[in-house]
């Protein structure tokens, strides 16, 4: 159906608002099943916040959590506003391979993803193992600087960015 | 498919480089064990991963093989960020120098993004006094670059 030419920049502001949405949420989703997990809370804790705004918690444990819209309104993407994607766990760094491990106590349960077992030196990142050992890990070495710079994330933003465009009112 | 080749096209110049140096530093690759963690005073830390392989088109799915390298150098803590500077700047010029390569008749054919880095933990920017944090038990210093890669096997 044709639709008026006078509605063309507010379609493609909208268009470009829903497509964000939709690409934020598939950049959460692959990054929560590319990332650790044990018991599910770090995978379920990533918010796409205004830069410099703050997040919250984790949302579930005990799974891979799956985004969906509602995770990510639509009214917190305006123009002019640039948006992070950031994971609210205090571990958030180590987990992302960003500052060395620091090993905490924790309760030993069945891990949400498998798990691969190593030796982990002082001072190294959590998924610097080697050899043989009883430290594990649930996602390789830089998987985060692997979703960012080898494709994924470009994937994930161009599916989101379809489907946002094909959401939209004037673009089917 | 040539990914061991696409893996010396880095690992094998940073290797050299490090050698070269006086005295030499240990370097690391992925799948090789670190015994010397807790006995050598520095080391680098090299980490390669592919990402996507091909990119789907209309009507073919030519390769494409995208991936990321990381580089990591460990020095002692507490004497300074000189020397871990001096370290990682031999990782930066090499990947310069691969990045800077004509593409050659055969064999594989590289190109880095913009290399990010070095970040150094733990920060010794203030925002996290170091001995009022967790990581005051890390014996190292440690800084970190890195950049995504395209590459193509021509064979």
């Amino acid at each position: 159906m044709a639709r008026d030419i006078k509605f063309l920049v507010k379609d493609i502001e909208d268009a470009t608002r829903k497509a964000a949405q939709l690409a934020a949420v598939q950049i959460m989703n692959g990054l929560a099943k590319a990332g650790p997990a044990y018991t599910g809370r770090f995978s379920s804790a990533w918010y796409a916040v205004p830069k410099g705004g703050s997040v919250g918690g984790p949302r579930g444990s005990g799974s891979i959590y799956s985004y969906d819209k509602r995770n990510v309104p639509l009214a917190r993407f305006q123009a002019g506003t640039w948006y992070q994607i950031r994971n609210g766990m205090p571990y958030a760094d180590e987990a992302m391979d960003l500052a060395p491990y620091v090993p905490e106590p924790f309760k030993k349960q069945a891990a949400v993803k498998p798990q691969q077992y190593g030796s982990r030196a002082p001072g190294a990142r959590r998924g610097d193992l080697s050899g043989a050992g009883k430290n594990t890990i649930t996602a390789p070495l830089d998987w985060w600087a692997r979703y960012n710079a080898a494709g994924q994330l470009q994937a994930d933003l161009a599916r989101g960015f379809r489907a946002g465009f094909g959401e939209a009112r004037g673009f089917q | 498919m040539n990914y061991q080749a696409v893996r010396a096209v880095f690992e094998t110049p940073l290797l050299t480089a490090y050698n070269s140096l006086s005295p030499a530093v240990p370097v690391y690759f992925d799948n090789v064990m670190n015994d010397g963690a807790d006995s050598a005073e520095e080391f680098v830390h090299i980490n390669i991963q592919f990402g996507l392989t091909t990119e789907l088109t209309l009507s073919d799915n030519p390769d494409r093989i995208r991936g990321v390298i990381v580089i990591r150098t460990y020095t002692p803590k507490g004497r300074g960020p000189a020397r871990n500077q001096t370290l990682i700047n031999v990782a930066t010029t090499a990947l310069q120098t691969i990045n800077s390569t004509p593409k050659p008749a055969s064999g594989v054919y590289v190109r880095t993004g913009a290399i990010d880095g070095p970040s150094f933990s733990p920060d010794f920017g203030g925002t996290t006094p170091d001995q009022q944090s967790r990581r005051a038990f890390t014996p190292f210093f440690i800084s970190r670059i890195e950049a995504g890669f395209q590459a193509q096997v021509i064979s």
